[in-house]
């Protein structure tokens, strides 16, 4: 296995945020890389978004500052489809893989690798989080607006929240990856309330769409390796795409999947076809002038975001969802990501009745975790 | 700065180098010249032993056409040419709302003078209303270079950036192409085309010159019964269905069932848009009771028919 590993070619340190543990931390682990000490990010980040090719110079720096705001939020998913009540930790923000679909170019106007160091505030914030939802069982994860193990070489951060989380009752935890940054997590003892999850897609989509991100195959190893030590594992088919050949392509790496990783470790696999921001669209076309993902038939959905017409999701899923059910994930839950009711009936043959109903299916796999 | 009056001769309009404003009526200008006199001197500078105009091409153009032989101006001092068209920018700024092609020529000027990339973003792009990136610098730089024939489009068809900004991404000989195609659309329809042509264009790796060569179009193009609105909307469409074509091809569908049933004109029904959501509306308007009875009944029937159940069931299995 080929483990790339992030590293920036300078750190930013806010100047309060140089005595926080997990600054300490990640400056021993990058001892070699110049640090600059700041006043004030909101300069640097204005100084980087009005220069060229800002979203790779902002990979190319990692910022340790402190969240000023709430750790803990809902994730915003999309109005008018089905949401999945998940909650996201804003640890990291954006990736240093640079995928020509990512979101995170039109969602975050800061382009640095950011990680909040004010780990304490983070804990206290979940305590009362928690406190507030005891009903039912939630899903939380760092994995939306980063990945959940791109800079765990660095920030360790991996292993603090497994333990956190590992005496919580009511609460599954999704560290969800393109990376095999797994050196951490294999070193952690499993808890049975944490996820680890990959994106997937299929190898052509992989390679030509998923700059920086290690080979699919390799992402599935880490997952069977992962698996193997005994944790949970969770995919993500999102997003998927369409192209000549995609049906051959996807049922490889489903096959590839179901070969190398007990389906009996599968706590869910969710499925997303590509769509996006019309905004996104004239990032994508300026960055990444030969990819053509774009100009399939994507239609304006009801949300404004950009998204292939009905029939065409509807065809997409359904074989991929046979694929699936095919291969041995016949009792793995699946569910779709910002996605309607018709399209849930057509492709699942049910449609979740409000969050609790999603929930109690997705936290299925874990009855002992159930008050 | 000092206030002469000069010859109109002696003002050599062939040196552009401050030059913003393009293809502009003159004719309220004119009229108000006639009327109250030139109020506001424009800018000159001396350079290569010629006089230069620095800001006021309109006044200057419009005083030839009214004969008036000498008038008043500010001669700008400054020898550095950056200084001088900040001046001008600013005189402008202040007095007028510039057109997107001037905005475009201020930009490609201020780089042109040497002004620094970053605080041409940072400083000038809000004063001219637009956002301050890289990207959009790059885009308006792109309109500044376009032929003349490409700005006066833009500037006569008052387009706004997103359509200007994808006419520029063509190349001259597309661009031709395009002008009668585009000009008798509003601009929502330039957009769709321009938009609709350039997805195609790199979805299937041709390009848009040989898009709008295929028979279809140019069948269309020299058809003598069509008047040129009819022409531009059937390329419209024509795109549209390159574009879109499963959904064209379901669009179609739903529309030959309807007129399969002679679904009446006065009840209109209409799905979701792009048929995103299952539901259908139907709308129609009565001025008394039996008229509202009328369409009841006339609904009534309609559903009775099996060909209304298959507006629920729309080919899914569409490749």
């Amino acid at each position: 296995m080929i483990e790339s590993q992030y590293l920036p070619q300078k750190v930013y340190v806010e100047k309060q945020s140089f005595d926080f543990p997990l600054t300490k931390r990640i400056l021993e682990n990058l001892s070699q890389i110049p640090i600059e000490a700041i006043e004030n990010p909101r300069d640097l980040i204005e100084n980087i978004r009005i220069s060229r090719n800002i979203r790779e110079k902002g990979k190319t720096y990692l910022l340790l500052t402190r969240q000023k705001g709430e750790f803990v939020k809902p994730c915003p998913c999309t109005p008018y489809y089905i949401g999945c009540n998940y909650f996201i930790i804003n640890l990291d923000l954006n990736c240093p893989l640079d995928c020509t679909y990512c979101i995170l170019q039109h969602y975050l106007s800061n382009p640095l690798i950011t990680v909040h160091v004010n780990l304490d505030d983070l804990w206290r914030q979940l305590d009362v989080f928690l406190r507030r939802n005891r009903a039912g069982i939630l899903r939380i994860g760092t994995g939306e607006l980063g990945d959940s193990l791109a800079l765990d070489h660095l920030t360790e951060n991996s292993k603090g929240l497994i333990s956190y989380f590992r005496e919580k009752r009511n609460v599954i935890l999704e560290l969800k990856t393109k990376t095999v940054n797994i050196k951490n997590i294999l070193k952690i003892e499993p808890a049975q309330n944490t996820v680890i999850a990959w994106s997937l897609n299929s190898r052509r989509i992989a390679r030509e769409e998923e700059a920086g991100a290690p080979l699919v195959e390799e992402r599935i190893d880490a997952a069977r390796r992962v698996a193997e030590k005994g944790f949970r594992v969770g995919f993500h088919f999102d997003p998927i795409i369409r192209y000549p050949g995609w049906e051959e392509e996807y049922g490889e790496v489903i096959k590839r999947l179901f070969n190398a990783v007990d389906p009996g470790q599968m706590v869910w696999i969710s499925l997303g076809s590509l769509r996006f921001p019309p905004s996104l669209k004239t990032i994508i076309k300026e960055r990444f002038p030969s990819t053509k993902i774009i100009f399939d038939e994507l239609i304006k959905g009801k949300d404004g975001k950009l998204r292939y017409f009905k029939p065409l999701r509807l065809e997409l899923y359904k074989k991929i969802i046979d694929l699936i059910k095919n291969w041995g994930g016949e009792k793995i839950p699946l569910y779709f990501c910002m996605e309607s009711k018709e399209i849930w009936r057509r492709a699942l043959g049910w449609v979740p009745k409000g969050q609790e109903s999603l929930q109690a299916y997705l936290s299925s796999p874990f009855g002992p975790l159930k008050k | 700065m000092k206030k002469e009056k000069l010859s109109i001769d002696d003002i050599s309009l062939k040196d552009e180098r401050f030059r913003i404003s393009y293809y502009f009526p003159l004719d309220e200008l004119i009229l108000s010249i006639k009327k109250i006199g030139l109020i506001n001197p424009p800018l000159v500078a001396f350079r290569d032993k010629h006089i230069i105009l620095v800001s006021g091409w309109k006044r200057v153009l419009a005083c030839t056409e009214l004969a008036i032989t000498h008038l008043p101006v500010f001669v700008v001092e400054e020898e550095d040419e950056l200084e001088i068209f900040i001046k001008a920018f600013y005189e402008n700024l202040a007095t007028r709302e510039f057109s997107l092609l001037e905005k475009a020529e201020i930009l490609n000027r201020l780089i042109r003078f040497g002004e620094d990339e970053q605080n041409i973003v940072r400083h000038y792009m809000p004063l001219l209303n637009i956002p301050r990136t890289l990207p959009y610098l790059d885009s308006l730089m792109a309109i500044s270079r376009l032929e003349p024939e490409a700005k006066r489009f833009i500037q006569e068809n008052s387009m706004p950036f997103l359509p200007a900004s994808l006419l520029a991404e063509f190349n001259p000989e597309e661009r031709r192409l395009l002008f009668p195609l585009l000009s008798p659309l509003g601009q929502n329809k330039k957009k769709e085309i321009l938009e609709n042509l350039q997805d195609i264009s790199r979805r299937i790796g041709t390009p848009a010159e040989k898009i709008l060569s295929v028979q279809e179009i140019l069948k269309i193009q020299s058809s003598e019964k069509l008047s040129s609105l009819q022409k531009a909307e059937k390329v419209c469409l024509l795109l549209k269905r390159k574009r879109y074509p499963a959904f064209s091809s379901w669009e179609e569908s739903f529309e030959s069932l309807l007129k399969k049933m002679r679904w009446p004109k006065e009840i209109t029904i209409r799905p979701t848009p792009y048929f995103e959501d299952e539901e259908f509306s139907v709308t129609f308007t009565f001025e008394n009771k039996e008229k509202f009875s009328a369409n009841l009944l006339k609904l009534q029937e309609l559903a009775s028919r099996e060909e209304f159940s298959k507006i629920f069931s729309l080919d899914y299995s569409f490749k």
